[in-house]
């Protein structure tokens, strides 16, 4: 029996100015929009991606243009018989998502005829069609990084607005063209590792351990840590906060300044991502170095650093012990199967580039729309460098024409900052499902991606649960450890978090990664096997329990937590006040 | 020599089964296809036949069965089963059957070289394969029997079990007569069992018929044909006979030869051995090579009943005592060959096969 979470209180009015026709753009399915009364007959989840809420700009670029139409741009090209991609709503400023089924039977047949052609002639040339899609986003990111804005004029500013805004989407559409049939392959192939009797657990395991662009990034702050450690700057490091680090060191001179170029030459490679995903509201570590150096800082405070040359030996080496193991219960028939599937999938390797791609798409793909924005900000003398990102499109692209800023926008853009403050602060008790919920989904990609499966749907809407000693979830990354949780909203702290902590949010994508070398365990409310907290736990090594529902709302920063990866079980051992207390008075944590 | 006992490694193959019923039948084809099977005799479908002409038990089972309606229920088919069973306890063997059983018991011990050979005295049901799978396990068997007056008084109880309330509800709902599925009985060495079992040369569950499924416990097998065991639970690929799994379950009772009482009776599983692995490799792959010669030699999935003697040394056969057609088969799926993305996907992604 599907039970149902009103919608009302999320409809209605909504960004201060905000008119339908701002919305208004090509779509193919089903556009982005706030909430209306009549989406409660759909399922709704809240979308782990953007914890903070969206700008009326995030909202424009990413909810249509990457999220409907990406999703539904690809869903149609390969297409997915069964599924028209992905639509969002947005209650306040969070982004709640659907999958768009398609029913028809006449339909379905003629889809699975075209992906009965396009998904092998997609993964005989996977490489191909990869790279071609990489490059053609690599030729559009030098074009950027070519242009001087400061010196174009506000016409040229208006032009660029729109390029950038096509990058963004054509990046979108080759994201979910290459995830979509990759995703396919992969869940064909652990249905089948599944039907053989393979423990799910393990199936992961059979595609882990090829180096992604985002464990090279993480190896390569490794390495700097490594650098500040032999030139003795650990002291530096520990007397700053993150934020000052950069000063207090240029202030130090010689080993310090090496250790600084060292640092500017990895972020001129490296730097080019922002903390968090697509959302042009967010710096890249170039425009703020904050989270690189805090998570140089917490690195320094562990004994020693995290081997990523072992880690990475230690992944290979167990993936070719699991797939031995496997192969040993199959029949010589099976076996072919498997193999043939196996190689299938470490060529075309779905949990590769579920990591590797954001290096080149989520996590900078947004950048020349945000640097556009910040020199028009500056053109029409707005208040911070943010203010163009509480525009909406049609208004943004009017400022470019010469449209007075002064006035209406300027104090529209106030209010919705206000708006998207309020909304940030109730994102915590946002309900983590919304109209019409089944009991269970099948959706392969809600399942196995965002962990909704039946248990964690029935947790999420336990109204109890804050009241609850333990929470459940999947065992996503096997093993048991015991530690501090550390409830985090956003990705923003996540440089504090300091080494032996155990992270506690709704879930992680790739720019959360660098925290897994000093985590001692993750939990998540979302997020299934194939998700990014399961795939980067067992590459590190630490204990996952993902799809717990609630785990942060039962957990309390500060808690003393158990976490079991095997069982997918997390139990609270203490609660915070408790820990404060037998820490005694006077010792923060 | 009459025509009312045969010998399993005498009897004609071709009629072995009608005139030695299936169980007995099977096990001289099994012989004749060089499977090891155990030493035995029939006391035959026509001697059957004979002692209920010649001892009135066909008039009094008639006077019985004429009472019953076809839709009778079940509280008179009961009463009427322990009317013709007891019967069948009534009435003695002629002398000159009874002559003749006792002197090939006598030869079978000779065979055997032993004195009062404990034997297996099993009913062997005549009749359709359908039928016969309706009746699986609701004849009597009885292990252990040993001495000539016991093995007449088993061969006399197997007959009466032809008459038991299921047997004769079935009859009656299907309008068949008694007398179209007349029944023999086997009296076959009881191989000294370390360790027996069952193995299907199909997977009973999933259908899969790529593999050999053995499981088996120590002892004689009773405890696990009549599940009253966790046996161990082993999966052998038929292309490369390769072990595939090994599952060592705690297997709390086994089926033992209790002299006193001259039988095979369930009793608690010795501690050590609650946990110990029955087979070792050797030994599942002796059981996995007569299991595929079976089903090579009829040419169908079949399940077997298998023991390893205390007396079997590594490289000889195991000995196989009962076989036949698998009966519950779940229709297999045509295998893939190699990697097929799309019909995968479509199984396990986009639920677009399978499911319709």
């Amino acid at each position: 029996m599907a039970t149902v979470v009103p919608v009302d209180e999320f409809t209605g009015e909504w960004y201060p100015g905000f008119k339908p026709e701002f919305l208004e753009m090509p779509y193919i399915v089903d556009p982005v929009s706030p909430f209306k009364k009549e989406d409660e007959g759909q399922f709704w989840f809240l979308d782990f991606h953007w914890p903070r809420g969206l700008t009326p700009l995030g909202v424009f670029t990413w909810g249509g243009d990457g999220y409907c139409w990406g999703t539904q741009h690809a869903a149609e090209n390969l297409p997915l018989p069964p599924g028209r991609g992905c639509s969002c709503r947005f209650a306040g400023t969070h982004l709640y998502g659907t999958a768009v089924p398609e029913t028809d039977p006449q339909q379905l047949a003629a889809r699975a005829k075209r992906i009965g052609h396009n998904l092998p002639a997609f993964l005989q040339d996977y490489p191909g069609f990869w790279e071609r899609g990489r490059d053609e986003l690599e030729d559009w990111w030098s074009y950027f990084r070519g242009i001087d804005f400061g010196t174009r004029s506000l016409a040229d500013l208006g032009a660029l607005l729109h390029h950038a805004r096509h990058y963004h989407k054509r990046g979108m559409e080759i994201h979910f063209g290459v995830m979509y049939p990759l995703l396919a392959n992969f869940v064909g192939f652990y249905g089948q590792c599944v039907d053989f009797g393979i423990e799910p657990g393990e199936i992961g395991k059979f595609l882990q351990g090829w180096d992604t662009k985002i464990l090279e990034t993480d190896r390569e702050l490794g390495k700097l840590s490594a650098s500040a450690r032999a030139k003795g700057l650990r002291d530096v490091f520990a007397a700053h906060e993150a934020e000052g680090i950069r000063t207090a060191l240029a202030g130090n001179g010689g080993a310090a300044s090496t250790w600084l170029s060292e640092f500017d030459a990895f972020l001129g490679y490296y730097g080019w991502r922002a903390e968090g995903t697509t959302d042009p509201a967010l710096p890249s570590w170039i425009e703020d170095p904050t989270p690189p150096l805090g998570m140089i800082k917490t690195y320094l405070q562990r004994p020693e650093d995290h081997d990523f040359e072992a880690a990475s030996r230690n992944a290979i080496e167990e993936r070719e012990a699991a797939i031995e193991v496997a192969r040993a219960k199959l029949t010589k028939e099976e076996q072919a199967v498997f193999d043939a599937g196996l190689e299938s999938n470490q060529q075309a390797n779905f949990p590769f580039w579920q990591d590797d791609h954001n290096f080149y798409m989520d996590l900078k793909i947004m950048l020349p729309l945000r640097w556009t924005c910040q020199e028009l900000a500056k053109r029409v003398d707005a208040d911070t460098s943010q203010d163009m990102l509480y525009l909406f499109w049609p208004e943004l692209v009017g400022v470019a024409g010469g449209r007075p800023y002064n006035g209406e926008l300027r104090s529209l853009v106030d209010a919705r900052r206000q708006y998207f403050d309020h909304w940030q602060a109730r994102r915590s008790e946002m309900p983590k499902v919304l109209g019409t919920v089944p009991e269970t989904v099948e959706d392969p990609i809600l399942i196995e991606i965002f962990g909704l499966n039946a248990h964690s749907l029935q947790a999420m809407q336990n109204t109890d649960a804050a009241s609850a000693a333990s929470v459940s979830g999947i065992a996503a990354s096997k093993g048991t450890a015991r530690g501090i949780a550390r409830v985090l909203a956003n990705a923003d702290e996540l440089h504090r978090i300091s080494p032996g902590d155990i992270l506690v949010c709704e879930s992680t994508s790739p720019n959360w990664t660098p925290a897994f070398a000093k985590i001692a365990a993750c939990v998540c409310d979302g997020g299934g096997t194939l998700s990014h907290a399961a795939i980067v736990g067992r590459e590190y090594g630490i204990p996952a329990v993902t799809a717990a529902g609630v785990a942060t709302r039962v957990i309390s920063d500060g808690d003393e937590i158990e976490v079991n990866g095997t069982t997918g079980t997390v139990t609270i051992l203490r609660k915070a006040a408790d820990v404060r207390m037998a820490d005694g008075a006077g010792v923060s944590s | 020599m009459t025509d009312s006992i045969v010998w399993i490694d005498e009897v004609e193959p071709a009629t072995a089964v009608a005139v030695a019923g299936a169980k007995m039948g099977r096990l001289a084809e099994l012989l004749r296809a060089e499977v090891t099977v155990p030493l035995g005799f029939a006391v035959t479908v026509a001697a059957y036949r004979r002692h209920c002409a010649e001892s009135g038990l066909d008039e009094r089972i008639d006077e019985v069965i004429s009472g019953l309606p076809a839709d009778a229920g079940m509280d008179s088919v009961e009463q009427a089963s322990a009317t013709i069973r007891e019967a069948f306890e009534q009435r003695e063997i002629s002398t000159e059957l009874a002559a003749e059983i006792t002197e090939s018991y006598e030869q079978l011990c000779v065979r055997c070289v032993d004195v009062n050979v404990p034997t297996a005295v099993r009913s062997s049901a005549t009749g359709e394969d359908s039928a016969q799978a309706s009746f699986a396990g609701i004849f009597d068997t009885y292990l252990g029997v040993s001495g000539s007056q016991r093995v007449l008084d088993a061969v006399r109880s197997c007959w009466g079990s032809l008459f038991t309330a299921r047997a004769l509800a079935y009859r009656l709902r299907n309008g068949i007569s008694h007398h179209d599925m007349p029944i023999a009985v086997g009296v076959i060495e009881l191989v000294h069992a370390r360790a027996s079992g069952v193995a299907f040369s199909v997977h009973p569950v999933t259908g899969k018929r790529d593999r050999v499924v053995i499981e088996g416990s120590w002892g004689w097998g009773e405890a696990v044909v009549q599940g009253l065991v966790t046996p161990d639970h082993a999966e052998v690929g038929k292309a490369d006979n390769r072990l595939l799994r090994y599952d060592v379950a705690r297997k709390t009772v086994v089926s033992a030869f209790d002299y006193a009482a001259g039988r095979v009776v369930e009793i608690d599983m010795p501690g050590r051995l609650v946990d110990r692995q029955v087979l070792d490799e050797e030994q599942v792959a002796a059981v996995t090579s007569a299991v595929t010669a079976i089903e090579e030699h009829y040419g169908y999935p079949v399940d077997v009943e298998w023991v390893v003697s205390r007396h079997r040394r590594a490289g000889d056969p195991v000995c196989i005592v009962q076989a036949r057609p698998v009966t519950v088969t779940v229709p297999e799926e045509p295998a893939a060959a190699g990697w097929d993305p799309v019909a995968m996907a479509g199984k396990y992604a986009f639920g677009t096969s399978g499911k319709g």
